[in-house]
């Protein structure tokens, strides 16, 4: 027999619990090298990062009033950039702000 | 009652897959493998099988319908030949790390290039670090009776793993061969239905094949490793139900055929051991004491019955029917593991190897002969003199 320590354990055959929003077992924002950066004055609520985005990482806050950017798991793909209709979304390198992914010791 | 058939290797697999009830294939075609296919459409088409049969655009495709269906929780059958097995490679291990016991019927065939059409175990023998079950047929009735009992062990709750069930193109596959069919009742009592416990089901939703972080992959990796390393306990009860119940008694992992009394032993699996058989009886008679281990099972590899069973001679022939190409003998692959196997024996028999019946090449009797000739002359000389011979190369 062989101990597997806690912090190695996984489920069985790496089957998960289905997330009903966000799955914590698999944080994919560390995956990105280039992050969206939104310009609110250029923002008109088009909506097209949201319908977009293939992780539902832009959603409309609660009050309507901006779109909100999920950090932990946008992946960097930036088709968000290229569908933006108003020039508000723009491409940043990760390594120009403080929390950038890459400059974490231990990534989220 | 059952009954006895006249039917080829490919016609057995499909009977056996009938029988057992799946639920799920998916086909695509290359030679040797597709008259399973052949046959089993024709019985959906009848009715007598009812199982969704889906064309795949190819054979990763296959393997990946055969993944989604067995976690949905449906006993699934699916095969390929030669570059249709190497095409299906990606799919392999996202299977068998999800633990699902897919089954996966194998007739071989040589790799290209070029096209060649005969059969050669390199096929499936490559992919089998990848988690499977893998083993072969020497003819249509082991092949047939390889399906149901590979099901049995791969659905196994303490296991969940695939199987590839392979059989040499051609001379399993083509050439007909006796064959008892069993009662469907004998099969369901062998062969209860898949009850899976981490199948998709909506009442209780999880999620298959996430993303984990590189920290938790050695982990999966060894829950894979240890479930193979049941495989053998459950094989045994396997292969004494079988015996119960079909009244056909299996050596669980190898057969040692004539090696109680031998000087030296021919290691062998699929179609050739029949020829070997032959050979073996025909040199009994001129007094040379040879006998056979045959290996039914590449993975799970049997360390402990080849240990056992190859002690037993002085000197022994590994015959490989596949390649592994600047491998330590420069020949085949089984090498590898019959000498790890024997290593740790206080006292080891010499061991070489033939390079026989590649790209579909007949192994002969006088091969055989050959391979006797030459382990008796390094029984003599208590040394081999190489470490691998190519069996119609040799200048001798």
């Amino acid at each position: 027999m062989y101990l597997i320590p806690e912090h190695k354990r996984v489920p069985f055959a790496g089957c998960t619990p289905a997330p009903v929003k966000e799955q914590r077992m698999m944080i994919t924002g560390n995956w990105r090298t280039y992050r969206p950066v939104i310009d609110r004055e250029e923002c008109n609520l088009c909506m097209n990062c949201v319908a977009y985005c293939p992780d539902a990482c832009w959603q409309l806050s609660q009050d309507e009033q901006e779109v909100v950017w999920n950090s932990e798991y946008c992946k960097g793909c930036l088709i968000c950039v290229n569908e933006c209709t108003h020039g508000a979304l723009t491409k940043a390198h990760e390594l120009d702000f403080e929390d950038g992914v890459v400059r974490l010791e231990k990534p989220f | 009652m059952p009954k006895e058939a006249m039917i080829s290797g490919c016609a057995a697999s499909a009977q056996a897959a009938k029988l057992a009830k799946v639920e799920v294939i998916c086909s695509y075609p290359i030679r040797p493998y597709t008259a399973v296919m052949m046959e089993l459409s024709k019985m959906v088409a009848n009715g007598e099988l009812d199982a969704e049969f889906i064309h795949g655009e190819g054979e990763q495709a296959q393997l990946s319908v055969m993944y989604g269906a067995s976690a949905a929780g449906a006993r699934t059958f699916t095969g390929s030949s030669g570059v249709g097995v190497t095409y299906a490679y990606e799919v392999y291990s996202p299977i068998a790390g999800a633990r699902l016991p897919v089954q996966m019927m194998i007739a071989d065939r040589t790799l290209d290039p070029p096209g060649d059409f005969g059969s050669e175990h390199t096929d499936a023998f490559c992919a089998r670090d990848m988690g499977w079950i893998m083993g072969w047929a020497e003819d249509p009735q082991e092949a047939f009776d390889n399906h149901l009992i590979n099901y049995r062990v791969g659905e196994d709750p303490r296991i969940y793993l695939p199987q590839f069930v392979c059989q040499d193109g051609y001379f399993v596959s083509h050439i007909p061969g006796k064959v008892v069919l069993p009662d469907q009742k004998q099969v369901d009592e062998f062969l209860p239905p898949l009850k899976m416990d981490h199948r998709l089901d909506p009442k209780k939703p999880i999620s298959h094949g996430p993303q984990i972080r590189p920290d938790q992959g050695d982990a999966l990796e060894l829950a894979r490793a240890m479930a193979m390393s049941e495989v053998p306990k459950v094989v045994m009860e396997a292969i004494d139900d079988f015996g119960r119940i079909f009244g056909r008694k299996y050596s669980p992992f190898v057969e040692e055929y004539m090696l109680d009394d031998a000087d030296m032993a021919i290691f062998i699996m699929g179609a050739h051991a029949g020829t070997a058989r032959t050979a073996i009886q025909k040199m009994r008679k001129q007094g040379v004491k040879i006998g056979m281990a045959k290996l039914r099972f590449v993975r799970p590899w049997p360390t402990e019955a080849v240990a056992a069973a190859l002690s037993k001679v002085k000197a022994v022939g590994v015959v490989e029917t596949q390649t592994s190409y600047g491998g330590a003998t420069q020949g085949g692959g089984l090498m590898f593991e019959v000498c790890t196997s024997l290593y740790d024996l206080p006292k080891r028999p010499l061991v070489t190897s033939f390079m026989a019946g590649l790209g579909g090449e007949v192994v002969k009797i006088e091969e055989f002969e050959y391979i006797a000739k030459h382990l008796a002359k390094a029984i003599k000389d208590g040394k081999v003199c190489k470490r691998v011979h190519w069996l119609g190369f040799e200048p001798e």
